[in-house]
């Protein structure tokens, strides 16, 4: 407007100036100086900048550490140091408000039943409850899983990335679940254990994610013959912290693709990983598996970090600084964890209403039990089968009942009373002091117990007792 | 005011006091400049609603307080592979991977070597000041030689090793395609560091691939210094070990394409081979004969013999036939030349055991696997065995009806010798009439529904074998 164009100079707030002195050092004309007086609010000696001698240059700004320390800004006059509504207002972002898109159930074509091993009908159950990213790295006997899944993926334009070890994949993981979207991997023991960083910061950030850990011979590098060793970690070790997170047990291919759908469901409703924990024999048994009649096209969860307008204000993190805001965070994980152990008990019973004895048995060697549960009934033996589906949460709603009745629990795993251990506990909190004999079958060589040793084991044990 | 930071710094001790409108970096550190950086060059490049950041490890742990984006604060030296997982999630996300030297250069290693090969477009801001700065002044792999840290207290020397040059380093892969160290303690390599900063996002936002940009970095206050004397150490000190430019610069076209992943249900049927048709049945019932409700067999030779194979048509076969039927594979420590068996079991209703200890019918491809096992077979039971490999069968007790059957020389005849192992499957059929030869001819057809050329050569094997064994048997 005829009018010669003067350079904005720039605006400088003292409380907000740290008195590093870069743009003391950047300034050509020598228009700032570090205070003689001390900021009343920051107690820091700011700069001050000389108008008079400012040439509107703006070197001063591009060496300005702070975001609201010497920034470009109207001219001299207009400038009003905060607006009140931004300083005391409610949004510190323009982001909206982001909504909840909720997954939709598609019609799935009729299809004949599926002969595969539990590895491939885990993957399977993951393709159908909408998961299109894999994040993981081989490892025996959990390989098969991986593998079918690198050559699936592609073909539905999804994601399978092997991962330089199972420290990244489980953090790739994170990332993609805190994207919003449902990811998985397939890893066994070993590998489980390095992914155990990645799952606490998983819990604490709250993200989901589907953990198919197919149990080894351990500790250590172990052997690659089937085991259930985890246990322990998965229902009590879950990385550093106050964690926990729903722990699945399988015990045929038609469930490890039905818990594996189920898996991501619950991973979604809690916000939490789920690990589904298979043994080596599980991993690698083919059976016939029918497919459910839908399967799952995933929404978008709210909190998501998807990088988009709708969800920019959100965060996914672990850190919480203050000790009343972890606090608050771990309280409310804990009455997570309680809801889910109130809700979320699985199991099954087989020939348990008149049982004298009761074996406890998860995975494979529940499926070896149920056929040692009818020898040992063809000779006169009033055995049953309390198989857990969840190990943590443990079923003690539906044990406690049968505890009472029984006259011996005989818990037969391929540990050393791992799933024994999680028994315990479960009746010592539920208060059940008076218990019957407890005894067990346990291997620990990458072997599981087989039928005819359950039998024989058993029929040998209430022969002394009659 | 750049609007990609917040109005107000909420997350920063609840946005109380200063709090709300200050970092919580030291006065005159690197990161202040580095994050301004960022914010100009995500402004400029109009992709705050798609940005993505990644907080590290380390002094920045906090970028989530001042960046009005989707952030994601990652666990120490992972943040690369966080980036992967968002980028993977959402393709059209720009996703910032913002770290440190102890997070990125040193536990960290795996993760940004493994993302920056992988050459996806991500970008990397690498702030490094050659110190530990939040655990309190500790060496890192960036430390120069002769530095004081606490954890190198006589000075950094050949025992702590050398300073290790990442962006060389970085620029060394091939998966990059622009490499910029840079630096910030005068006005132009400010103004280098801003540009290189913006830079590598568009090599993002363009599809063109990783970029990496190393910002060298002054922390004054673990080197006990004042601003000025900390750029001057930078200038004087880091840049002639940390050589200033451009690494690596490849003239790439766009390439990353982002696709959204597939829900069709057909499309996925068919993905995973599901078979639209259902096989027909020719058993009127179960192989009672056998067992009364529990068939259990074992296939046993060398890694390569094909037992695994005969034994899932098998398991096939009879759950086609509406059967549960389960297989399960041993293998010796190697797949090829070590020894393989499979158990399998055949129930009318439900399979208990899985395992076959004690089999009703044995398979053995070979001399070993026929000593192994065959004392284990029971009592009534069958052993097969492949007579052109297996020249004497081990003494046995009860009774147990043996057939030997030259599955490798028929095999040969008909100019295949992999088909030994469909040969025994003819045997086994022979030899107990466990399922219909039908049951296992479309068995075997099903399972080469795609290499169909391979069906005569299968269906003659089959059919030799039933016929030897029958020869055998009489």
């Amino acid at each position: 407007m005829g009018k010669k164009k003067e350079r904005p100079k720039p605006i400088l707030e003292q409380e907000y100036c740290k008195g590093c002195g870069r743009c003391v050092l950047a300034c050509p004309k020598d228009a700032l100086h570090i205070s003689s007086d001390i900021n009343p609010i920051s107690g820091i000696f700011p700069v001050e900048l000389d108008y008079e001698v400012c040439n509107g240059c703006g070197l001063c700004i591009a060496a300005c550490p702070e975001p609201y320390g010497l920034r470009a800004g109207q001219l001299e006059g207009e400038f009003q140091l905060e607006d009140p509504e931004k300083l005391f207002g409610e949004k510190p972002t323009t982001a909206p408000k982001p909504v909840n898109i909720p997954d939709e159930f598609l019609d799935l074509p009729v299809a004949e039943p599926f002969v595969i091993k539990g590895t491939y009908a885990g993957a399977i159950g993951a393709l159908l409850a909408g998961c299109r990213h894999f994040f993981g790295y081989p490892i025996t006997p959990s390989t098969e899983g991986t593998e079918l899944m690198a050559k699936v993926l592609p073909k539905l334009d999804g994601a399978f990335i092997q991962a330089v070890s199972e420290v990244a994949a489980v953090n790739m993981m994170y990332g993609c679940g805190g994207a919003g979207l449902p990811c998985m991997t397939f890893t066994s023991s070993p590998g489980f254990s390095l992914m155990l960083e990645g799952v606490s910061y998983m819990i604490s950030a709250q993200v989901p994610g589907v953990f198919i850990n197919i149990m080894r011979g351990g500790p250590g590098l172990g052997n690659i013959g089937p085991s259930q060793s985890d246990l322990k970690l998965v229902c009590r070790g879950l990385g550093h912290g106050n964690t926990h997170a729903i722990a699945l047990a399988p015990s045929t291919p038609q469930e490890m693709l039905d818990l594996s759908m189920q898996a991501f469901q619950l991973s979604f409703k809690y916000r939490n990983p789920v690990v589904i924990l298979g043994d080596g024999y599980l991993g690698q048994m083919t059976g016939p598996v029918k497919l459910p009649e839908k399967m799952i096209k995933p929404g978008l969860p709210e909190w998501a970090v998807y990088g988009d307008e709708q969800h920019r204000k959100n965060l996914i993190a672990s850190i919480k600084l203050s000790e009343p805001d972890l606090e608050q965070h771990n309280v409310m994980l804990n009455e997570k964890y309680a809801t889910i152990g109130k809700n979320e008990q699985r199991s099954a019973s087989f020939q348990c209403d008149d049982a004298d004895v009761l074996i406890v048995a998860c995975n494979t060697p529940a499926q070896m039990a149920k056929g040692a549960v009818q020898g040992l009934r063809s000779r006169g033996i009033k055995a049953g089968l309390f198989r857990p589906i969840t190990v943590w949460p443990f079923p003690i709603d539906a044990l406690k009942s049968l505890v009472t009745k029984a006259k011996k629990i005989v818990v037969v795993e391929a540990s050393n009373g791992q799933l024994e251990d999680e028994m315990r506990l479960a009746l010592s909190h539920a208060g059940i002091e008076k218990l019957p004999i407890i005894e067990s079958i346990r291997h620990f060589g990458g072997v599981l117990p087989q039928m005819n040793e359950i039998i024989e084991k058993v029929s040998a044990a209430e022969e002394v007792l009659s | 005011m750049n609007g990609v930071f917040y109005d107000r710094f909420e997350r920063h001790a609840h946005g109380e006091g200063l709090k709300g409108h200050t970092t919580h970096y030291c006065a005159g550190c690197g990161h202040g400049l580095a994050h301004r950086y960022l914010a100009d060059a995500i402004e400029e490049l109009e992709i705050q609603d798609r940005t993505i950041a990644i907080s590290p490890v380390g002094c920045s742990v906090f970028l989530y307080y001042y960046f009005d984006v989707g952030n994601s604060q990652a666990a120490h030296g992972r943040a690369p592979a966080v980036a992967l997982g968002h980028k993977m999630a959402n393709p059209e996300s720009i996703v910032i991977s913002y770290q440190g030297d102890g997070d990125l250069a040193s536990i960290g290693l795996a993760e940004i070597m493994q993302v920056a090969q992988m050459g996806i477009p991500i970008s990397v801001i690498f702030v490094n000041n050659a110190i530990y700065g939040m655990t309190g002044g500790q060496m890192a792999p960036t430390t120069l030689h002769g530095t004081r840290t606490t954890t190198t207290p006589d000075g950094r020397n050949q025992m702590t090793g050398e300073p290790l040059k990442m962006a060389e380093v970085i620029a060394g892969l091939d998966g990059p395609v622009y490499v910029e160290r840079v630096a910030l303690f005068d006005n132009k390599q400010r103004n280098r560091a801003k540009k290189a900063i913006k830079k590598g996002l568009k090599m993002q936002v363009e599809g063109r691939g990783f970029s990496f940009v190393e910002v060298l970095a002054e922390c004054p206050t673990h080197l006990k210094m004042n601003t000025e004397e900390a750029e001057k150490w930078v200038k004087e000190k880091m840049v002639p070990v940390f050589h200033l430019g451009v690494l690596k610069d490849v003239e790439k076209e766009p390439w990353f394409e982002s696709k959204l992943p597939s829900f069709n249900a057909e499309k996925l049927i068919n993905s995973i081979g599901g078979l639209p048709e259902k096989a027909s049945r020719f058993c009127d019932a179960f192989p009672s004969h056998i067992a009364a409700d529990d068939i259990s067999l074992k296939f046993a030779g060398a890694g390569g013999d094909g037992a695994q194979t005969a034994a899932l048509l098998v398991t096939r076969a009879a759950i086609n036939e509406g059967f549960d039927s389960t297989h399960i594979p041993s293998y010796g420590p190697e797949s090829r030349g070590g020894t393989s068996y499979a158990d399998i079991h055949i129930a009318a209703e439900e399979v208990l055991s899985p395992a076959s200890p004690d089999p009703n019918i044995l398979v053995a491809f070979n001399a070993p696997s026929l000593a192994k096992f065959s004392p284990l077979v029971q009592d009534g039971g069958t052993i097969i065995y492949d007579s052109s490999v297996i020249s004497s069968v081990p003494k046995l007790k009860g009774n147990i009806k043996v057939v030997g059957v030259p599955m490798t020389l028929i095999a040969r005849e008909l100019g295949n010798a992999v088909v030994k192992n469909i040969v025994a499957l003819g045997a086994l059929q022979a030899a107990t009439d466990i399922l219909p030869d039908e049951t296992f001819l479309t068995a075997i057809r099903i399972a080469l529904h795609d290499k169909g050329d391979l069906i005569p050569l299968n269906e003659q094997a089959f059919k030799r074998g039933k016929a030897a064994a029958e020869l055998s048997r009489d």
